[in-house]
């Protein structure tokens, strides 16, 4: 199969996706970032990933019910696919095992 | 909302306006909440500093489409799928209209058959002179004489010139003189022959790149009695270049040589062409007067030094330093009223830029280059536009197609490339058949250019002008009906209310406008240079060249002439005799040491000299006032003849009896020659002088009607007379169309050109005609019916093609009319571009133009009105 290229903000956003589990949408995962790793970034910058993210089928969305708090605007929310969970699988499995070959102390010394 | 406040109105009209519509909604709300809390935590105007931001941050460019579900991508026109496609509709399309693809490949091969030849052509030209390794470094020097008032400029100079240039300047690494070509006596053995040939400086095989096939660029050409041959000659009068090395050759029965060298035969693209080469010292040796300063015959070429970075001397500093060199060695010079200066002239440039106006450069064959360049994307233009209005033509059958094409879903992009397809199909056959007219052609265009094309298809550059050339034939000739075409609307089309809009029919109009326009040009253009032509070869030149010969003058015909003449006088078909320094049409030397009293010492006159024999001005027939030169004065050899041109410029009233002193020989003149060319009309009739002596061309005057009964007598007389050289003659009149040479492949070229580019115009006039009789069908049967005649209906359709060709008439006359008398500026002597010329052009162009409608107008208006009505 045909490995897809997650780069490391699609993947912290994924991974907020995730951890909202089922109420991510720009507003929340833009909170969460800005709450979690601190990183405050624009939300062009959310969105766009968000696209780029359901474009490589990581993510799927469906547009909420409208609630009068948004002006009537309906959001669009965002959940985890299949694939996505297996890519972030994939990916701490993978970062797993590259810990495990890591000498210890190599990171003893460089961390000093 | 319970919000204090809002972000800026503005803002918000910017991302709605900007923001793509599908994702809208959401970044709105999103955009909204997130103000909402921003305002919370940091206040308003935090809130609204961030809003804006991220405002600007889902702006396009920043912002991410999204793709839309129910958007299919559409095939990309260039998938090979389509491009199979593409050929598979263009190639059912051909087949399927058969006459119009006919007409339309036709047209397309003829034009790029034309513009292929003249590409080659053109190549073949840019290739002369080119292949020199030491090209770039490669120098002619010329001379500028300023005298009289006038600059000339002359590639003649000094005998002594290259040796001491070389020796005055560094930046010089090698210097040789060319000497004018010479047909010598070679005799080897029982061998006898005639072989053309030069002398040149000791350095020439280390400046041109000319291979040596035995002997050495060092040693070739330093004694005075060395040779160099070239491959032909060796072989020929020795079997192979290494057997030749170190004979001898008798030149002329009396000179040996020794074959220090055998060169390769020079190219087909070389300018300069020589059999053998002499060494410069042997020239010298035999003519001690291009050791004086102020001669200007030989030819002098340098190569400049190349320091150890590879940058080569720069030659504006070096003309710059050489420019009044002249005058050191020739101090007496300026007296004389006559100032010379020296200048460089690039070698590789010299063939194609060799004309000189006032002394500076003013094109030369470039201008043919150039000239015949605009008529092959001429031509090809026009074949194009055939392509195009054809194309319109079928528009209405083909509109349907693209209807219900459009309505199955295909893009414009699409249909663009179907169209850009079916051209490029078309345009490749086109080549396929281009390309065998040429292989067919390409003796006889040689033989006509007197060039040696061939078809070079290993050169890159070929075949990349093979695929530019369609592609870009494919892509203007398709562009038209591409765009056109594929801009239909599908619903009116199918409705069957489709107009074709005025816009389109102008842009038709002016196609063929165009096309006429062009066509004009060239037939213009034949007729004046053809007229030209003609004028010049039956001019009468003051004196008749019809049944005169030339014949050199050599071994026992040259010490024995005076035998020679009389004995020939007294055989069959000879009936004057004369001798002279050169044929009277190709020019002599010039001198202007000439004095007379009263003279204005302060300018220069060049004049025209010969030695003459008895019987100048019978031989050549042209009048004389006073006397020839005779053998009854005994004084004569004192005496002058000079031609009428040279009476205005000294001044005499009455010349005759009045003295004359050239070279500070003192003179009488005793007649006055009738002004007659002595050389092409390219240049005006300059003084003359003629003096009695020995030259090297006998002239001789064949009896009207007598030509066999003459030569047979030269001919037994030289080989009685003159057993060891072969006897050579030309006639006056063959010398005489050499002058003209490029003018009549030049005319002949033309008509050619003109020809075709009218036929292809009338090929698409052909097409055209055919759409709008199949346009008005209906209106030409609703008329038929109402009791039109076939006469007023063809007059109908024949007038709206009349009207555009009258147009082009009115655009091309002027523009004809300005080429060709820049064209002309080139003659001292020329015709005048009377209107009748644009007349009889117009008549021809609309004659053909009324020939090629009427074909279709008369199938219109014959057709059964019945038939084009019954379907409404």
């Amino acid at each position: 199969m045909r490995r897809t290229y997650l780069g490391e903000f699609e993947e912290v956003v994924l991974i907020m996706v995730a951890i909202l589990d089922g109420e991510g949408y720009g507003v929340t995962v833009s909170q969460a970032l800005e709450e979690h790793t601190g990183r405050i970034v624009t939300f062009g910058t959310v969105h766009n990933t968000l696209i780029r993210l359901e474009e490589k089928g990581f993510v799927k969305s469906e547009l909420g019910g409208a609630t009068a708090e948004r002006g009537g605007r309906r959001k669009r929310l965002f959940r985890v696919t299949a694939l996505g969970s297996r890519a972030l699988q994939e990916i701490q499995q993978l970062r797993h095992e590259l810990w495990q070959m890591v000498p210890p102390h190599t990171l003893r010394l460089s961390g000093l | 909302m319970n919000s204090v406040s809002q972000p800026p109105r503005w803002a918000r009209r910017l991302l709605a306006w900007l923001h793509p519509w599908d994702t809208l909604e959401e970044v709105e709300g999103d955009l909204d909440e997130l103000y909402t809390y921003w305002y919370k935590r940091s206040g308003p105007q935090q809130a609204t500093l961030r809003y804006l931001l991220n405002v600007v941050s889902v702006l396009p460019p920043f912002v991410r489409r999204r793709q839309r579900k129910e958007e299919y991508s559409q095939l990309s026109i260039l998938k090979p799928i389509m491009i199979r496609n593409y050929l598979k509709i263009a190639w059912r399309n051909i087949a399927h209209n058969k006459s119009f693809s006919a007409i339309n490949i036709l047209g397309l091969a003829l034009g790029m058959a034309c513009s292929l030849l003249i590409f080659l052509w053109i190549q073949d030209e840019f290739s002369v002179d080119a292949y020199h390794a030491n090209g770039p470094q490669l120098y002619n020097v010329m001379e500028r004489q300023f005298y009289d008032g006038k600059v000339e400029a002359s590639p003649g100079t000094p005998g002594l010139l290259a040796d001491e240039l070389k020796k005055e300047f560094p930046e010089i690494a090698y210097a040789a003189g060319l000497s004018w070509e010479e047909e010598r006596t070679f005799s080897v053995g029982e061998k006898l022959n005639k072989e053309k040939g030069r002398a040149a400086g000791a350095d020439w095989f280390k400046m041109f790149s000319l291979p040596l096939l035995a002997g050495s660029a060092e040693t070739a050409l330093n004694a005075p009695a060395n040779i160099a041959i070239s491959r032909k000659l060796a072989t020929n009068y020795f079997g192979s270049p290494q057997a030749a090395m170190g004979k001898s050759i008798r030149i002329g029965n009396k000179e040996d040589y020794q074959v220090s060298a055998v060169f390769e035969d020079i190219p087909k693209n070389g300018s300069v062409t020589y059999d053998y080469l002499l060494s410069w010292s042997d020239l010298l040796r035999h003519n001690e007067w291009l050791k004086e300063w102020g001669t200007n015959v030989p030819e002098t070429r340098i190569q400049l030094r190349v320091d150890r970075n590879g940058v080569s001397a720069d030659p504006a500093r070096l003309e710059a330093k050489m420019k009044s060199f002249l005058k050191s060695r020739n101090p007496g010079m300026e007296k004389r009223g006559l100032d010379v200066q020296l200048f460089l002239q690039p070698y590789q440039e010299a063939y194609l830029y060799s004309n000189f106006k006032n002394g500076y450069q003013n094109g030369g064959r470039i201008e043919y280059v150039r000239l015949f360049g605009i008529v092959a994307v001429f031509i090809l233009l026009i074949a194009c536009i055939n392509f195009m209005n054809l194309a319109t033509a079928r528009s209405v059958k083909r509109a349907r197609e693209v209807g219900v094409r459009k309505v199955v879903g295909a893009g414009r992009n699409w249909l663009i490339g179907q169209f850009i397809g079916e051209a490029m199909v078309l345009t490749a056959l086109a080549l396929v058949i281009a390309l065998g007219l040429v292989w067919v052609l390409l003796p006889t265009f040689n033989s006509l250019t007197e060039k040696h094309i061939t078809f070079q298809f290993a050169t890159a550059s070929f075949w990349f002008m093979l695929l530019g050339m369609t592609l870009v034939t494919g892509l203007i000739a398709g562009s038209y009906p591409a765009l056109f075409l594929s801009s239909l609307n599908p619903i009116r089309v199918l409705k069957g209310t489709i107009r074709f809009g005025s816009g389109a029919r102008l842009f038709r109009q002016g196609l063929v406008v165009f096309q006429f326009a062009l066509s004009m040009l060239l037939i213009i253009g034949t007729i004046i240079v053809y007229r030209q032509i003609d004028f010049i070869q039956t001019k009468n030149l003051g004196f008749d060249r019809e049944g005169m010969l030339y014949v050199s003058s050599e071994g026992e015909l040259a010490t024995k002439y005076g035998t020679f003449k009389q004995e020939l006088l007294r055989m069959p078909g000879i009936q004057a005799v004369t001798k002279m320094d050169g044929t009277p049409t190709n020019g002599f030397g010039s001198t202007g040491n000439v004095q007379w009293p009263g003279k204005d010492t302060t300018t220069s006159i060049q004049f025209q000299f010969s030695t003459v024999d008895y019987d100048f001005t019978k031989t050549l027939k042209v009048n004389v006032t006073g006397r020839d030169f005779s053998s009854d004065f005994g004084a004569d050899s004192a005496n002058f003849l000079i031609n009428e041109t040279a009476a205005r410029r000294i001044g005499y009233k009455d010349p005759i009896g009045k003295p004359l002193t050239m070279w500070g020989k003192r003179g009488t003149i005793i007649g006055v020659v009738a002004d007659y060319h002595q050389s092409s009309m390219h240049t005006p009739i300059e003084p003359f002088i003629a003096k009695l002596g020995q030259g090297k061309i006998i002239i001789v005057r064949i009896k009207p009607g007598q030509t066999k009964q003459a030569l047979a007598s030269l001919e037994t007389l030289a080989r009685q007379m003159n057993p060891k050289f072969p006897l050579t003659y030309r006639f006056a009149d063959e010398a005489f169309q050499k002058l003209y040479h490029s003018e009549t492949v030049v005319g002949a070229l033309v008509n050619y050109f003109a020809f075709l580019a009218i036929f292809i115009s009338c090929l698409g006039l052909f097409g055209l005609a055919a759409f709008m009789a199949e346009q008005r069908t209906k209106e030409i049967g609703v008329r038929k019916v109402l009791g039109a005649s076939v006469t007023s209906i063809v007059a109908l359709l024949s007038e709206d093609f009349l009207k555009l060709v009258l147009v082009a008439i009115l655009i091309s006359s002027p523009v004809a009319w300005y080429g060709m008398s820049s064209w002309l500026q080139n003659y001292a002597y020329k015709i005048d571009i009377e209107w009748w010329i644009f007349a009889l052009a117009g008549l021809l162009a609309i004659g053909i133009a009324l020939l090629t409608i009427s074909f279709q107008s008369i199938k219109a208006a014959l057709m059964n009105p019945v038939r084009s009505l019954r379907s409404e």
